[in-house]
C-alpha cells in the first residue's frame, strides 16, 4: 500500500513539475490582443507589445499610421462582432466595460482578463506587472515598474520635508463631485505630501459647506474648458478660503489625473508637488 | 364573417413574413461584414468557425431575445390598455420596471454581483418587479374587488417613488458602480446566457397563449365594466388574470433587458390602426409586429453608428416616436372612430 502511495505522490509530483516547467517555456506571446481601456492601450505601448494589438475603443490614443487597429467601441459599449471577428487571443477589459458582454466573451472561449482601475500607486505597479506576464513582455514590465518607482522617489526626495497640506480634488461640477479616497488622483495627492480633506468619504458627492468650512490649502479642479475655468472664478468668491488668498486654485489635465498609468502618475505627481509648493519659499 | 377571417390570416402572414424578412435581414448585416449569400451557406449548415459564432452566438440571440421582449411588452400594452380604457397606459405606467430597475441598483450598490454573478442581475430585477405587482395589487384589492383608478394612480406613484429610490442609490453609490446602473437602466438586448433567453422566449409565447383564454372578455371591456357585466363576463376575475398576466410579461422583460422604453406603448396603437380594436386579432398581430419592431430597432441600434453601439432605446424612441406620429397624423379617422 505505501508502496503504492509513494509512486502516486512521485507521479503526482512529476506532473506538476511538468505543468510548471511547460507553463514557463510556453511563455507564449499573444499575437492578437484587444484592448478595452485607454490606459490599458497606452501601457501597451509602454511594454513595447504595440505591433500585437489589433483593436481599441475610440477613445484610445493610437498613433495614425497605425491603420490596422480597429476600433472596437467605446470603453462601455463594445461591439462583440468586430472583437469576434479580429479573433483575438487576448482580450484586456476594464471595470468599466459591460459585464454582459465579458461573460459573453468567456462562453465564446475568448480569453478576457478584467484589469479593474487602479486605486493607488501600488495597485498600479501591480497591473503593470501583471499585463506584462500576460503579454510575455515580464522584463519589460519590470523595468518599467522600477523606473516609474525611481522617478517617483526622484521627486519625493527633491521635494524635501514640507509642513502637511490639506487639498480639495473636484472633478466635476453640478453637482460638486470629489476625488475621494479610492481615487487614483487621491494617491497622487498623498505621494505629493497633501491631505485629501474628502479622503472620509465614500460617494463623491460633496457639500460645498463643507469645503468652505475645512478650508482646504490648495484647490485642484480637474475638468478643462470653460466648465473649469468657471469653477475656479466660483471658488474666488468665497474670499476667506486660504486657498483663493494665496491664489492656489489650479486646472489640470483630467486626462493626465484620472488616467492611471506609470507616466501619468509621474507628470501627474511633479505637478502636484508644485501646485503644493508653499507660494513665499 | 368568412371574409374577415381571410383578412385576419392574411395580416398574420404577411406579419410572420415581415418577422421572417427582419430577422434574416438582421442576421445578414453587422460591423463584421458577412455578405448575405455566405451568412446563408452558414445557416444552412456549413461555414467557418468566427463567422459561424457571430452568426450563431452573437446575432442569432439578440433576435429571439428582441422577439420575445418585443412581443411580451406589447402584449402587455395590448390588455393593459384594454382593461384601463386608457391609451396612454403603457407597461411601464405601473411602476412594475421602476421596481425591477430598483432592485438591479441595489443589487450594484451592495455588491451582491459578486455572490450570484451574472444571473443576479435578472433574479434582482424579478424581485423587484414582484414585490411592487405585490403591492399594487394589495393596495388597490379591497375585497375582492379591484378599484381601476386606483390601481394607475398607485401605479404611477410607485414607478415616482422607485425613481427617487434609484437616484438615492446612485448618489450614494461609488463612482464605479454608476455606469452599471444607468447602462442597465438604458436597456440592451444583449445577454449571454442561452438558458435565460429561452425562459423569456418560452415565458412571453405562454403567456400569449393564456392571453387567448381572455379575449372575449377583453372585447366586452371595451364598452365598460357594467356593459361587459350584462354581457355575462366575471369582470373582477377577467381584470385580474389580466392584469397579473401583463404585470408577469413586463417584470419578466425587464428583469432581463432592462428598460426598453416604447415598444409596449406604440406597438399596441399601430396594430389597433391598421387591424382594428377586436382583440381576437389585436392580441397575435401585436405581439409579432412589436417582435419585429424591436428586432429592427436594435439592428439599427448596432449598425448605425458601428462599432459603436447606441442603447435600443434610442431607436425605439425617435423611430417609433416619429412613424406613431406620422402614422396618427395620416389615419386621424381611426384614432377617433375606432375599427
Amino acid at each position: 500500500m505505501t508502496g503504492n502511495k509513494r509512486i502516486f505522490i512521485g507521479s503526482m509530483i512529476l506532473v506538476l513539475l511538468l505543468f510548471v516547467a511547460g507553463s514557463h517555456s510556453a511563455e507564449a506571446r499573444p499575437e492578437r490582443i484587444v484592448s478595452l481601456g485607454p490606459s490599458l492601450t497606452e501601457e501597451l505601448y509602454m511594454l513595447g507589445a504595440q505591433d500585437s494589438l489589433v483593436g481599441c475603443t475610440t477613445y484610445c490614443r493610437v498613433p495614425s499610421d497605425k491603420k490596422n487597429i480597429e476600433k472596437v467601441g467605446t470603453v462601455v459599449e463594445v461591439n462583440l462582432e468586430k472583437i469576434v471577428s479580429l479573433k483575438p487571443d487576448l482580450v484586456l477589459a476594464t471595470s468599466l466595460t459591460d459585464l454582459r458582454a465579458i461573460e459573453k466573451m468567456k462562453l465564446l472561449g475568448i480569453n478576457v482578463i478584467v484589469f479593474p482601475t487602479a486605486k493607488d500607486f501600488t495597485e498600479l505597479c501591480g497591473q503593470v506587472l501583471q499585463l506584462g506576464r500576460l503579454v510575455g513582455r515580464e522584463k519589460d514590465a519590470q523595468e518599467l515598474v522600477s523606473e516609474t518607482k525611481e522617478k517617483v522617489a526622484a521627486i519625493i526626495s527633491k521635494k524635501g520635508d514640507r509642513p502637511p497640506r490639506t487639498v480639495f480634488v473636484q472633478i466635476g461640477t453640478k453637482p460638486l463631485f470629489a476625488a475621494s479616497k479610492d481615487s487614483f488622483i487621491n494617491s497622487v495627492v498623498e505621494f505629493a505630501g497633501g491631505t485629501n480633506i474628502v479622503s472620509g468619504s465614500r460617494s463623491g458627492i460633496y457639500s460645498r459647506e463643507k469645503v468652505i468650512k475645512e478650508d482646504p490649502d490648495v484647490i485642484i479642479i480637474a475638468t478643462m474648458g470653460l466648465v473649469g475655468r468657471s469653477e475656479k472664478r466660483a471658488w474666488e468668491e468665497y474670499k476667506t478660503l486660504k486657498a483663493v488668498k494665496e491664489s492656489s486654485i489650479y486646472i489640470v489635465d483630467p486626462y493626465k489625473f484620472c488616467g492611471p498609468t506609470p507616466g501619468n502618475f509621474v507628470s501627474a505627481l511633479e505637478e502636484t508637488v508644485r501646485m503644493l509648493r508653499i507660494k513665499d519659499e | 364573417m368568412n371574409k374577415k377571417l381571410t383578412k385576419w390570416f392574411l395580416w398574420v402572414g404577411l406579419l410572420i413574413a415581415g418577422l421572417v424578412a427582419v430577422s434574416l435581414f438582421s442576421l445578414s448585416v453587422g460591423s463584421a461584414a458577412i455578405p448575405i449569400k455566405k451568412a446563408a451557406g452558414i445557416l444552412m449548415g456549413s461555414g467557418s468557425g468566427t463567422e459561424h459564432t457571430i452568426l450563431f452566438n452573437i446575432r442569432l440571440p439578440r433576435i429571439i431575445l428582441g422577439l420575445a421582449i418585443g412581443g411580451a411588452l406589447s402584449l402587455a400594452g395590448v390588455i393593459l390598455q384594454g382593461i384601463f380604457r386608457n391609451p396612454l397606459v403603457e407597461p411601464y405606467t405601473l411602476g412594475i420596471s421602476g421596481g425591477a430597475a430598483l432592485g438591479v441598483s441595489l443589487h450594484i450598490l451592495l455588491k451582491l454581483n459578486n455572490l450570484t454573478g451574472l444571473a443576479g442581475y435578472p433574479l434582482a430585477g424579478s424581485i423587484g418587479s414582484l414585490l411592487v405587482i405585490i403591492l399594487l395589487y394589495g393596495l388597490s384589492a379591497k375585497k375582492g374587488i379591484l378599484k381601476m383608478q386606483g390601481l394607475l394612480l398607485t401605479g404611477v406613484m410607485i414607478s415616482f417613488i422607485s425613481s427617487s429610490l434609484i437616484m438615492l442609490v446612485m448618489a450614494i453609490s461609488r463612482t464605479q458602480d454608476l455606469h452599471g446602473i444607468i447602462f442597465w437602466i438604458m436597456g440592451s438586448l444583449e445577454e449571454p446566457s442561452w438558458t435565460l433567453i429561452k425562459i423569456m422566449l418560452s415565458i412571453s409565447v405562454v403567456g400569449l397563449f393564456l392571453s387567448y383564454f381572455y379575449q372575449k372578455d377583453l372585447n366586452a371591456l371595451i364598452l365598460g365594466d357594467e356593459e361587459a357585466l350584462h354581457l355575462g363576463v366575471d369582470v373582477e376575475r377577467a381584470k385580474k388574470g389580466l392584469l397579473i398576466l401583463a404585470c408577469v410579461l413586463t417584470g419578466c422583460s425587464v428583469s432581463l433587458a432592462g428598460i426598453i422604453g416604447f415598444v409596449g406603448l406604440v406597438v399596441p396603437h399601430v396594430t389597433r390602426m391598421f387591424i382594428g380594436k377586436d382583440h381576437r386579432i389585436l392580441l397575435i398581430t401585436s405581439y409579432l409586429l412589436g417582435g419585429t419592431f424591436l428586432i429592427l430597432c436594435d439592428t439599427l441600434a448596432r449598425t448605425i453608428i458601428a462599432p459603436m453601439e447606441l442603447p435600443v432605446g434610442v431607436i425605439t424612441g425617435i423611430f417609433g416616436g416619429s412613424l406613431f406620429v406620422y402614422a396618427l397624423t395620416r389615419k386621424r379617422v381611426f384614432v377617433g372612430g375606432g375599427s
